[in-house]
């Protein structure tokens, strides 16, 4: 074994910015482990999953928020994702060992990077960009979609009244903050 | 400044004078002008040139309507050609220029074609430039684009930035006039998501310019104080400077909004966007557009719209004449009348085509019965003259020839509108857009408190099917004006030209030429004549020409028909269309984990897809790509390169019946793949050709991991979750991509698997513990998991490994220490590209949907001993003949020649045609290896004829070379080298 040691690197090395009434950032340590649901396992899959997480299987377009945050996101046919805070790359192995192997996991962490974009004009950003209804009434907190923002495929999560949580490719990521921040600096 | 037109009353701000300048001239105006109220107040008649005769022309009327006072606007690089100059908003140091002339605007030398007018009319171009043959492409284009276009662009790249976004509502109401507002203030009070929006930067439209009162005060302080309760309205979004230009599918609309176009500069914000509503119902409230009567020499500069006129003493404040004469066939003109007398402007006449009116206005010659046979004053309005030959002194002429409601979106989905004669105006007919309604004016309702009142009532209807409750808020107390029209559409008896599309130039005797030249249907009257089809759309033109062309047929102006609106309403510039589209921005790239690392390299790089790729690493005195290639490949095949494959489709595969799954997926058999092996599968459409071919590798007994070609990742995982949802749901098998997961790096050459032993945790990788098509999870450099792969492309012994993409730049540093000692070389694609030619891999130009595994010489791989997607039918006997194409390999006969792709095969002695094309070259490279260049190509029987020389004739290059057929296998053509 040779003496060398490899270091991880976030896809937009940890941004962050504050817009005055905005503050977007890269939300690092985010673990994302996707869990398929086996054919006729749903009903013990379900179980599982609120054991291991204090939270029930999501509909499509809602997540769910477990123990320690952690929060549970429809992102498929007979697929979720679990997103949580986790720093080393076993989050695929952990995920799969509090559901006791009753689905089929498959770490997702390093295919995204996810940004967070908080603040009273969060909204009027993502008009920009994103073609999804955000209203109060369409969109409320802990709802999440499935869309596409400047030709890029994003998953937007409302977290709280004022903050959304988007998930996108890893390998377009420069590409992504740059259509975010560019509908931030267009609008304020 | 003088503002010699300027008069009392209006809403401009007079305590906020605003300079501008006109052709270099300055002048000034108040804040809440337009370029066009202003230039009125400073008594400027002439603003343009017509398109096709350059006949002076003078602001026609105060919207977008305006065929005639199209202007540039701003100069060097934000200059914009072709704006209304009665949509522009004035702001401080704003510059305009004429625009269509040669020499001054006074001056104009192409004034001259109006002398050959005659020789212009209708289908001129069509007739003329038909012979000779050859004057087409040398003289007359030319001549004809040197002389086309109103506006000039400025040639250099626009300054300002756009933007695009997308807004959702229950009700879109278009057209924030009377009954927009009303309607707004309907839907609003009742809690529906309401967007109001409106071109103009002030709500209320001819509530602005009108004298009428609602609610018991002026019309336009009702709509300012309806403003001002819709924006305290959280639920209410209140847009001004807004367009609705298109109605589209499934309620969706296209909105241009004009952030800063009344700004002297945009300050790095985007100038305009573009928006995407999506409503749930639309309610059009546009309103109406006055339109004209044809009479000779209608179209001089002073000579008017009537409600235009009204428009800018009532709303600007400005006069635009001293003398102001007023020609109707309607009650409307009669207002104007009133209106400017009572602001004290001096009218002359009322000619009223009606004889039995009962309107009298002091002071004013009153002529009933009566029409306008010709005008005089070549670049000023300065007298017309009457069918009785009275001659009567005017500097403005303004015309009312009634009211078209402006129908234009509910066309934009076919909808045909339908001819009212109590109105003498067409209204929204036939199918309109889904879950659009109309309202007022635009739907045929003319007068102020029947429009207010019928879209109250639209609203709460369109909002009680939408769920909600509504207000029961009374509508606003306004009473309907008298509007009775006897329709005159071509004042006849004079011998002048009379104009009935002013931007066009469209006449009448056009109209009637077409007719008797047999263009008689609206639509080939349209396209002959060029009416309606300039940038206005004919908004003031459409109907009276519709009347010439019924009058010349003898038919009613319904059996005549009319032809309809497409988007945009208004137009929309190019630079809104794109939005943030430009230079770089057009579209996302995707870097591979590596590419910091490589950038510090200096390496060159190229776009695959949207991927960013290193192309080759050139390092100090290399000054050819080449020379960086050539180096890049004999390292590799002499000690190790390494090279960033991220790229590959990677698609999680698990589940019961993974294995039984790919075995339907791939041509060739999966299904006893052991546990920590890879295999090279072949994937076939359904009609049997082949599309995409890569590995796959079996980490458990459910759990497998694919690859796919960089181009085909999204492809087959699409086809994949088809055949996974849809054909075989019954099967226990899961995808998920993992492409951007991990980072992925070729290791290849007889030193790969000593570098890689420096770097994998204990795991032993000799042949006999890890050999070639092996796979294993396992760890890197101390701990971090890792997946390995013993397979090769380069035809070299060779391993690919993959860590999760967040040690990708970490471990392409760690990969190139630990490979120093032994010289280790990164390389990119094309010499990635060059070893595979060599090795005679096939890859995206041999897959190029057309081919077949025979024709590839994978027939073999096609398992006939099971059911797969494409292997029934790529048995067809078409598929399958003797004379097939084969993939075989091309050297030069003479080693000194380069090859070329795309080169077609022909045999020697044939002449070259398609009948004797024999197959075409696919790839071609320059082998270091080898010493010449080399090529993979499809030819037919080409496994046959190993050793025949053929042509590679190549003509779009000019090439013709000699080239020996040979395997596809360049390079170790046994496999030893891979193998280990």
């Amino acid at each position: 074994m040779a003496n060398l040691t490899l270091t991880a690197r976030s896809a937009l090395d940890g941004f962050t910015k504050d817009y005055g009434t905005l503050q977007l950032r890269e939300i690092t340590g985010l673990a994302v482990v996707s869990i398929a649901t086996p054919l006729d396992g749903g009903t013990v899959l379900s179980k599982a999953v609120r054991a291991a997480f204090g939270a029930g299987m999501p509909s499509p377009t809602m997540t769910t928020v477990g123990k320690n945050g952690t929060r549970l996101m429809s992102s498929a046919a007979d697929q979720i994702l679990v997103l949580f805070d986790h720093l080393t790359p076993d989050a695929n192995a952990v995920v799969h060992a509090k559901i006791k192997g009753t689905g089929y996991t498959t770490d997702q962490t390093d295919n995204w990077v996810a940004l967070e974009i908080t603040g009273s004009n969060a909204l009027k950003a993502l008009e920009r960009i994103c073609p999804i209804d955000l209203h109060d009434s369409a969109f409320a907190v802990d709802q999440s979609a499935r869309t596409t923002m400047e030709h890029m495929g994003v998953f937007i999560i409302r977290t709280d009244a004022q903050s959304y949580t988007l998930l996108s490719a890893s390998s377009s990521a420069r590409s992504f903050l740059h259509a975010v921040e560019t509908s931030i600096t267009n609008v304020l | 400044m003088s503002q010699s037109n300027r008069i009392k009353g209006g809403q401009v701000d007079r305590s906020k004078p605003l300079n501008f300048t006109f052709n270099g001239k300055k002048m000034q105006g108040f804040a809440g002008d337009t370029l066009a109220s202003a230039l009125l107040a400073n008594n400027q008649r002439l603003v343009g040139r017509s398109f096709k005769y350059h006949r002076p022309r003078g602001i026609f009327s105060a919207g977008s309507e305006e065929p005639n006072a199209m202007v540039h606007l701003r100069r060097g690089a934000a200059q914009e050609p072709n704006t209304r100059a009665t949509v522009a908003e004035l702001f401080e140091g704003l510059e305009a220029t004429s625009q269509n002339h040669r020499g001054s605007l006074e001056n104009d030398l192409m004034a001259v074609t109006d002398l050959f007018s005659r020789f212009l009319s209708a289908g001129f171009y069509y007739k003329t430039f038909m012979w000779p043959k050859k004057f087409w492409e040398k003289i007359y284009e030319p001549a004809i684009r040197a002389s086309a276009g109103l506006g000039r662009l400025s040639m250099q790249a626009d300054p300002d930035i756009y933007d695009h976004g997308f807004l959702h509502c229950d009700v879109l109401i278009i057209g924030a006039g009377p009954s927009g507002l009303s309607a707004a203030l309907s839907a609003g009070r009742a809690g529906a998501r309401v967007i109001l929006a409106d071109e103009d930067f002030v709500t209320g439209g001819r509530l602005n310019a009108e004298t009428y009162d609602v609610d018991g005060m002026s019309g336009a302080d009702w709509a300012t104080t309806a403003r001002a309760e819709l924006d305290a309205m959280d639920n209410v979004r209140l847009m001004t400077r807004t367009t609705v230009y298109g109605a589209f599918d499934h309620g969706t609309y296209g909105a241009l909004e004009r952030m800063t176009d009344h700004l002297p500069d945009s300050d790095g914000k985007p100038r305009q966007v573009l928006w995407r509503i999506y409503s749930k119902s639309a309610i059009l409230c546009a309103g109406a557009t006055e339109r004209s009567i044809a009479f000779g020499n209608n179209d001089r500069p002073g000579i008017m719209m009537a409600g235009s006129v009204r428009t800018y003493a009532n709303r600007f404040g400005v006069t635009p004449g001293k003398k102001v004469a007023v020609f109707t066939n309607n009650d409307d003109g009669w207002r104007t009348a009133h209106d400017l007398k009572a602001q004290g402007v001096n009218v002359t006449a009322v000619i009223d085509t009606r004889a039995d009116v009962s309107h009298t206005l002091d002071g004013a010659k009153i002529k009933l019965g009566h029409t306008i046979i010709d005008t005089s004053g070549r670049k000023g309005l300065q007298s017309i003259t009457l069918d009785n030959g009275i001659r009567i002194d005017a500097d403005c002429l303004a015309v009312s020839g009634g009211w078209s409601p402006n129908v234009h979106l509910t066309c934009h989905q076919r909808g045909r509108p339908t001819w009212h004669d109590d109105i003498a105006a067409f209204v929204p007919g036939g199918d309109l857009p889904p879950d659009m309604v109309v309202a007022g004016a635009a739907n045929g309702t003319m007068t102020l408190a029947a429009g207010m009142a019928e879209a109250r009532k639209t609203a709460n209807d369109v909002i009680k099917s939408l769920g909600f409750t509504p207000s029961r808020k009374a509508a606003p107390k306004a009473e309907d004006e008298v509007f009775a029209i006897t329709p005159v559409w071509h004042a006849k008896g004079g011998t002048a030209r009379a104009w009935v599309d002013l931007q066009n130039d469209v006449t009448t005797k056009d109209i009637k030429q077409s007719h008797a030249e047999g263009f008689r249907s609206v639509e080939h009257l349209k396209r002959y004549t060029t009416l309606g089809m300039a940038t206005d759309q004919g908004k003031t033109a459409n109907v009276l020409g519709l009347a010439v062309m019924a009058d010349a047929s003898g038919k009613s102006i319904p059996e005549t028909g009319t032809t309809i609106f497409r988007p945009p309403y208004t137009p929309v510039p190019i630079g809104a269309l794109a939005g943030r589209a430009r230079g770089k921005d057009f579209r996302p790239f995707r870097l591979t984990p590596s590419h910091t690392w490589a950038k510090e390299q200096g390496a060159e790089f190229v776009e695959t897809g949207m991927w960013l790729r290193a192309q080759w690493f050139p390092r100090a005195g290399e000054t050819t790509w080449r020379q960086s290639v050539d180096r890049e490949v004999q390292m590799t095949r002499n000690s190790v390169g390494i090279c960033d494959v991220t790229t590959l489709g990677k698609i999680d595969i698990q589940g019961r019946d993974a294995a039984a799954f790919l075995n339907k997926i791939y041509a060739n058999a999966f299904a006893k793949l052991a546990v920590g092996k890879v295999r090279y599968g072949l994937m076939l459409r359904e009609d049997g050709i082949c599309y995409d071919d890569g590995t796959t590798a079996r980490l458990s007994e459910n759990h497998f991991v694919m690859t796919t070609t960089t181009a085909n990742a999204v492809t087959v995982f699409r086809n994949m979750e088809f055949a996974r949802q849809c054909l075989w749901p019954d099967m226990d098998v899961h995808l998920i991509s993992a492409t951007d997961g991990w980072a992925q790096f070729a290791v290849a050459g007889p030193n790969s698997r000593a570098l890689l032993q420096k770097i994998v945790d204990d795991t032993d990788l000799s042949n006999e513990a890890f050999p070639f098509m092996a796979c294993a999870e396992l760890t890197v450099c101390g701990g971090t998991p890792a997946r390995l792969f013993r397979i090769s492309f380069s035809g070299e012994m060779a391993f690919e490994i993959a860590v999760p993409a967040r040690y990708g730049d970490s471990m392409i540093r760690a990969l190139m220490a630990a490979g120093e000692e032994f010289d280790a070389v990164p390389y990119g694609t094309e010499a990635l590209g060059v070893m595979r030619i060599e090795k005679g891999h096939a890859a995206g130009n041999e897959l190029n949907g057309q081919t077949t595994a025979q024709m590839l010489g994978l027939g073999m791989m096609v398992s006939k001993k099971k059911d797969s997607i494409g292997s029934k039918l790529s048995e067809r006997e078409m598929m399958n003949q003797p004379d097939d194409m084969r993939l075989v390999g091309f050297k030069p006969v003479d080693q000194s020649n380069e090859l070329n792709a795309g080169a077609h095969f022909i045999t020697k002695g044939d002449t070259p045609t398609m009948q004797s094309d024999q197959g075409w070259m696919t790839s071609v490279a320059y082998s270091p290896t080898l010493g010449h260049s080399i090529g993979l190509g499809f030819i037919k029987r080409g496994s046959d004829r190993m050793g025949e020389v053929v042509r590679a004739y190549d003509p779009t290059r000019g090439k013709d070379t000699d080239v020996e057929i040979c395997s596809p296998h360049f390079y170790d053509p046994d496999g030893g080298r891979q193998r280990g």
